[in-house]
């Protein structure tokens, strides 16, 4: 499940930073990706929510530190 | 002008204005942009073309973008971070264009809305579409 979640996270992120090439693993983070700002995180958050037909709060997302957490945010939600 | 916040807002809202494309906005926009490519320019160029005379810009058309958001919809409390246009038909001088928008989407963890737009002619033609998101900084 896990693996598929990433795949499709990795897909929204390929099409928000425009780059069919880039690959993301639990651990990638915004130090990794020079255009992952502060407008791209909300569009990653609001492209995750309607991927996944979820909502977050704000609190849920300001203790995130990678992709690995988001993921796992992500299941809890879908479960 | 509005002031919509977050908790006004639902999906489904929606505002619209009419705007009537005149000389001056041309030229205003020649100055402004200086883009003076003939379509634009010429209106003699543009009719050789096979368009009715001076086109407007996209950009100008798509400047009442600016207006739906700023003033309407959420109106003070908008910022505009992004839009993506399509352009289906051309503007020329004297047409009037309905602007419209609708609230598409809203994600309330970091308060950005998305807005679906149209402008239409005074035939009804879509002259573009937009999808805007806009922060509610209120």
């Amino acid at each position: 499940m896990e693996n598929h979640i990433l795949e499709r996270v990795q897909d929204i992120f390929r099409d928000i930073f425009d780059s069919e090439a880039l690959i993301i693993s639990r651990s990638t983070s915004a130090v990794d990706i020079g255009e992952w700002d502060s407008l791209n995180n909300i569009n990653l958050v609001v492209a995750i929510e309607k991927e996944f037909k979820i909502k977050f709060i704000l609190t849920e997302l300001v203790s995130l530190k990678n992709v690995g957490e988001m993921i796992d945010l992500i299941d809890e939600k879908i479960k | 002008m509005n002031a919509y916040t977050l908790k006004d807002i639902h999906a489904g809202l929606s505002a619209q204005f009419s705007v009537t494309v005149t000389e001056q906005m041309l030229d205003s926009f020649l100055t402004l942009s200086g883009d003076n490519n003939p379509f634009h320019v010429d209106a003699h160029y543009a009719k050789e073309k096979g368009f009715q005379g001076r086109v407007a810009y996209g950009m100008l058309t798509s400047s009442f973008y600016s207006k739906l958001i700023g003033v309407y919809l959420p109106g003070k409390y908008a910022l505009l971070q992004g839009i993506e246009i399509s352009f289906h038909n051309p503007v020329y001088v004297g047409d009037v264009l309905a602007v419209s928008g609708e609230i598409s989407y809203i994600s309330e963890a970091y308060k950005q809305i998305e807005i679906i737009g149209h402008i239409r002619n005074q035939d009804k033609k879509l002259i573009s579409k937009a999808k805007i998101k806009v922060g509610v900084n209120e």
